[in-house]
């Protein structure tokens, strides 16, 4: 087997591509008018991205769109965590919830969004909403997981100590799920990121980033559009970033893995 | 791996059924008395009764086979778009390290965006018709099934491939039994992710702009405070969604059994 690249010649080979695609992109946008409205010229791109950031419109816009994400998180999230550690406390709990939650899973939550519309309205309250379910959706299912996954022998060693069960729950079962339910964390952000993307552009106009792209589109400002995609993959990327570094950081106790 | 949890009992089974059926019974049962306790409109609560008319409704007017057709229609050619598109991806990459490391940050950049978020953009260049949803799935498709075919490939290991050498294994009988079971466990788990994303994304993406869907039927159903209709649609979508995951996690135990006991 051939060994892998140096990391030299990985980002040698990365630039290139990335440079080639972009002087292929900018010849596109060059060929025409007609091109240039899909391919709009990198420089006007560029202008776009200046004109939205100086008017504090960029900015303001993520912080709108990353608030309902933390507040789904904590909502949605809080209750799918609380929900996944009861029916790992208790198996009638979990017998009781688990046909509710299989029949609510393969429902695709962007889907919810003309129900949410009737219940609640078109504003922030059915924005939260949908992002709350998107967010408690992983944790419960990672919470579940990782608590009822505890390694056998632990709980053993702890029966042998004579833990009670809130012991064992607190102490061993807890700390052996934290793995897990980071895992949720990271999910619960990402799903709860699309789904504010999505609610911003399927409810009414408001702040946020999907807001300013469904501005720009009626607008047909192409640019601003771009720009837009653009800072929804960085600020999901930042987001999924930051929750890794912070997970590795607190688990740092853990076996390395 | 797999997301169903089936919790063991110590209880005898019967009980564990009861509080099984109980959940749902609870939640119908209160559904249809706030339903008929007439506090409410039936914008805001509809009775089960009015479901199954919707349903009964639309099934006798042939309106829901419409919906779903178009959807299918749109979801089968994103589909085979973006998979064919992601395996050639994911083998290229796969087999070539110079193919991997030019292809990766623009790959990993793009796959970072969610596909809902490039509709307003594919909006403004193909208009509102059928060429947009088609894409939005195919991107949604892509992505899993190239990571996926990616990993699969990449995964065989030498050593299974010396051995298909030992054995002077022709170049098709080691596709036939050495690649092929060693990619396919990866592959059909892509194939699942992404069925399922695009399934949601199409959904969505009819929601914004179509003129048959089951995404537009609610749509409708909303702008017109039909309740039963957003409702039976939420049903269908979470349905079709349940037999897509369903079908493939049985296909995953037919044709790859090895891997299904490993899980175990």
């Amino acid at each position: 087997m051939k060994a892998p690249l140096t990391r030299a010649a990985r980002i040698r080979s990365g630039v290139i591509a990335v440079v080639t695609l972009l002087v292929a992109y900018e010849a596109m946008a060059r060929t025409s008018d007609a091109f240039s409205y899909a391919f709009v010229p990198l420089e006007q791109l560029l202008g776009a991205l200046v004109e939205i950031s100086r008017s504090g419109e960029l900015l303001d816009n993520i912080a709108a769109s990353l608030k309902v994400v933390l507040q789904g998180v904590a909502f949605g999230g809080g209750a799918g965590l609380l929900i996944g550690a009861a029916m790992a406390y208790s198996k009638p709990i979990a017998a009781f919830v688990n046909p509710l939650f299989n029949a609510w899973r393969p429902i695709p939550t962007l889907g919810l969004i003309p129900l949410i519309g009737l219940w609640f309205g078109n504003g922030d309250t059915a924005k939260l909403v949908l992002v709350c379910l998107a967010a408690a959706e992983p944790m419960i299912l990672n919470t579940y997981e990782g608590l009822r996954g505890t390694d056998q022998r632990y709980i053993e060693g702890g029966r042998a100590l004579t833990f009670s069960r809130s012991q064992l729950f607190w102490f061993v079962q807890l700390p052996a799920a934290m793995p897990s339910i980071f895992t949720g964390v990271q999910h619960a952000l990402g799903f709860a990121w699309i789904a504010t993307i999505g609610a911003e552009l399927l409810f009414t106009v408001g702040p946020g980033l999907g807001g300013v792209m469904e501005r720009a589109q009626i607008a047909t400002r192409m640019d601003i559009v771009i720009v837009s995609v653009a800072a929804i993959g960085v600020v999901g990327l930042a987001i999924n970033t930051t929750v890794t570094r912070v997970s590795a950081h607190l688990l740092r106790w853990r076996d390395s893995q | 791996m797999s997301a169903v949890i089936e919790p063991r009992f110590g209880a005898p089974r019967w009980r564990a059924f009861a509080i099984a059926i109980s959940g749902p019974l609870i939640v119908v049962s209160l559904w249809w008395a706030l339903a008929s306790s007439g506090r409410f409109a039936e914008q805001i609560i509809v009775p089960p009764r009015e479901i199954w008319a919707a349903l009964v409704e639309l099934l006798d007017s042939g309106e829901l086979w419409l919906h779903l057709q178009g959807s299918f229609g749109r979801l089968a050619s994103g589909f085979a778009l973006g998979s064919a598109a992601g395996l050639a991806a994911g083998i290229l990459m796969a087999a070539s390290r110079h193919i991997e490391a030019a292809c990766a940050p623009i790959f990993n950049a793009v796959r970072q965006v969610p596909a809902i978020a490039f509709i307003p953009m594919l909006i403004l260049i193909f208009g509102i018709g059928e060429t947009f949803k088609i894409l939005i799935v195919a991107k949604a498709a892509f992505f899993a099934i190239a990571l996926a075919t990616f990993e699969g490939v990449r995964n065989i290991s030498f050593r299974e491939l010396e051995v298909a050498q030992l054995f002077k294994l022709g170049p098709i009988a080691c596709v036939r039994h050495v690649i092929v079971p060693a990619a396919l466990p990866d592959l059909l788990t892509g194939i699942r992710l992404g069925l399922g994303r695009a399934w949601g994304v199409l959904v969505a993406a009819e929601l914004f702009a179509a003129d048959i869907g089951i995404g537009q039927m609610m749509e409708a159903g909303r702008q017109m405070f039909r309740l039963d209709v957003v409702f039976l649609g939420v049903i269908v979508t979470g349905l079709v969604g349940y037999v897509f995951d369903h079908g493939l996690q049985r296909l995953q135990a037919v044709l790859t059994p090895w891997r299904a006991e490993l899980q175990r």
